[in-house]
């Protein structure tokens, strides 16, 4: 097997896969030239990520890699996800392969633009 | 892992316990060069003609017209640069839906001057035999098509494209790597002129091919060096891998009549049983001319490397319709040429099925890939977004 154990049930019991409704950031990535895509909601109580979902449609590692990213967002402050990177979703992960690396790329770009679009929200609220 | 299936049989298959009996001998006490005067060179001389034999029974045709190769790739590389070479320049015809091993043998020969017409198919992965008719021009020097395409199993014309081609005077080849031994093939009724076939989709070892050439067909080697195969393919025969191809061939002749009918059915049962279980669901190309062994079946809303990946870790083996390759999706050329929509073509997964496959492994695959699909519905977005591929 060319996926880590950890990877592996990632894939096969994804953490807080599904939507949200009425969520209070919204974020979405969807990766060129490969067509995976994935979205995250999120709930922000006292500026922390309350609860995180997804969706996501891509390959095994790409589903991975959005439940991993998922655990590791819930209850930390926004601003941190503002700055999660792929490589922190990929060691959660225990690895990725090369050809795979762009699952964590996108999960994070996802989660960052939900972060983002909290903000944006809270700003415009003022 | 409680159960393993193997539903790849189309990418490669076991070789059969017979075969590797065979073969032994030729890694061990017989070891001669064929082309060697003396008696360890006769020996494997003895080996390589009567295998020679053998596959020419099979194929109702001569010893002398059939030359083993390395493999698929090596012998479509061969027919169909064989024949164009021969030639200089001029047409050739061929479809969109071929084999890699044809299509970049085409466009090479594009490279060096040559014409080729790339026809389409229908909704089911046919040619239209009129559509060669028209393709036809008064420089037309080769038609090449496969038998049967590995990602559908969808069957061509081929008899009709034959009366065709010898009607007007161009030579057929015939990628017949997924139905050689598994169809019935006769080369005269069909107007084949050259016939790719290969071992190890047959129960044979890897390594061991041959193409089938017609008597007083015009061609070139493509492989020089010495004067084995008549001066047609240089190189030190396989021995031992030529021995197992003849094997392979000689059981198929036993068993592919009940085979195939074995094979139709549960190849029915398996698309029966996911029909009826997963929603969205689709099979793609034809209903009847299609490799009893074969089903190409769509998961709408799901990626197919996802779909191989959850039922790998249930211990079954099938194959994906669509590769990702260093973050590059690409779906289905085949798929994408019978019009299957993109975002339907990228979840499509190819079962197929072999001699060892079981009404119990039929089952055992469709319980095991419906909660998979649902699962991964469950955490989609609810479209598959267009791929730019």
């Amino acid at each position: 097997m060319r996926y880590s154990a950890v990877l592996v049930d990632h894939f096969l019991n994804p953490r807080n896969a599904g939507l949200m409704r009425d969520a209070d950031g919204v974020g979405e990535d969807e990766y060129e030239g490969c067509g995976d895509l994935t979205r995250f909601f999120l709930r922000v109580r006292e500026e922390r990520a309350a609860e995180v979902r997804f969706q996501t449609y891509g390959c095994g590692p790409t589903i991975a890699a959005a439940s991993a990213a998922s655990e590791l967002c819930t209850g930390r402050p926004i601003e941190e996800l503002v700055n999660l990177k792929g490589h922190d979703i990929e060691a959660a992960l225990g690895g990725l392969p090369d050809d795979r690396r762009h699952a964590a790329d996108v999960a994070a770009n996802a989660l960052r633009g939900a972060a983002l679009d909290y903000l944006r929200r809270r700003d415009a609220r003022g | 892992m409680s159960r393993r299936v193997y539903l790849d049989h189309n990418a490669s298959t076991p070789v059969h316990p017979e075969v590797l009996a065979a073969m032994l001998p030729f890694f061990g006490e017989v070891y001669g060069n064929p082309s060697s005067v003396h008696a360890f060179g006769r020996a494997a001389r003895e080996a390589v003609d009567d295998a020679r034999g053998c596959i020419a029974r099979f194929l109702a045709v001569r010893p002398d017209d059939i030359v083993f190769t390395s493999g698929g790739t090596e012998s479509d590389n061969f027919g169909v640069k064989g024949l164009a070479q021969a030639r200089g320049s001029g047409h050739v015809i061929t479809s969109r839906i071929e084999h890699h091993a044809v299509l970049r043998t085409c466009e090479a020969l594009e490279g060096q001057g040559f014409d080729v017409t790339y026809l389409p198919v229908d909704d089911q992965g046919r040619l239209d035999p009129d559509d060669v008719k028209r393709a036809l021009r008064a420089d037309t020097i080769a038609i090449s098509v496969m038998h049967a395409n590995s990602e559908t199993g969808t069957i061509q014309p081929v008899t009709e494209i034959g009366a065709i081609a010898r009607e007007h005077g161009v030579p057929l080849h015939v990628d017949a790597v997924q139905t050689f031994g598994k169809i019935p093939i006769d080369v005269e009724a069909m107007g084949i002129d050259l016939l790719s076939f290969s071992g190890h989709k047959i129960y044979g070892p890897k390594g061991a091919a041959g193409l089938y050439i017609r008597r007083g067909t015009k061609m070139v080697a493509v492989q020089h060096g010495g004067e084995h195969e008549r001066r047609r393919r240089a190189g030190t025969e396989n021995v031992p891998g030529i021995v197992g191809l003849a094997t392979a061939v000689e059981i198929r002749g036993r068993e592919m009549h009940a085979e195939a009918e074995r094979l139709s059915a549960l190849r029915d049962r398996l698309w029966e049983g996911i029909r009826t279980r997963i929603p969205e669901s689709r099979l793609n190309g034809a209903r009847v001319a299609r490799l009893p062994g074969t089903a190409n079946i769509v998961f709408h809303r799901v990626e197919s490397e996802s779909i191989v990946l959850g039922l790998d870790l249930k211990g079954v083996a099938v194959s994906a319709g669509s590769a990702c390759t260093s973050g590059n999706v690409e779906p289905s050329y085949v798929l994408v040429a019978m019009g299957v929509p993109v975002d339907w073509a990228m979840g499509a997964v190819r079962f197929s099925l072999g001699r060892g496959t079981t009404a119990e492994d039929i089952d055992y695959v469709v319980e095991a890939v419906a909660p998979i699909v649902e699962k991964l519905r469950q955490a989609s977005p609810g479209r598959a977004p267009a791929a730019t591929a």
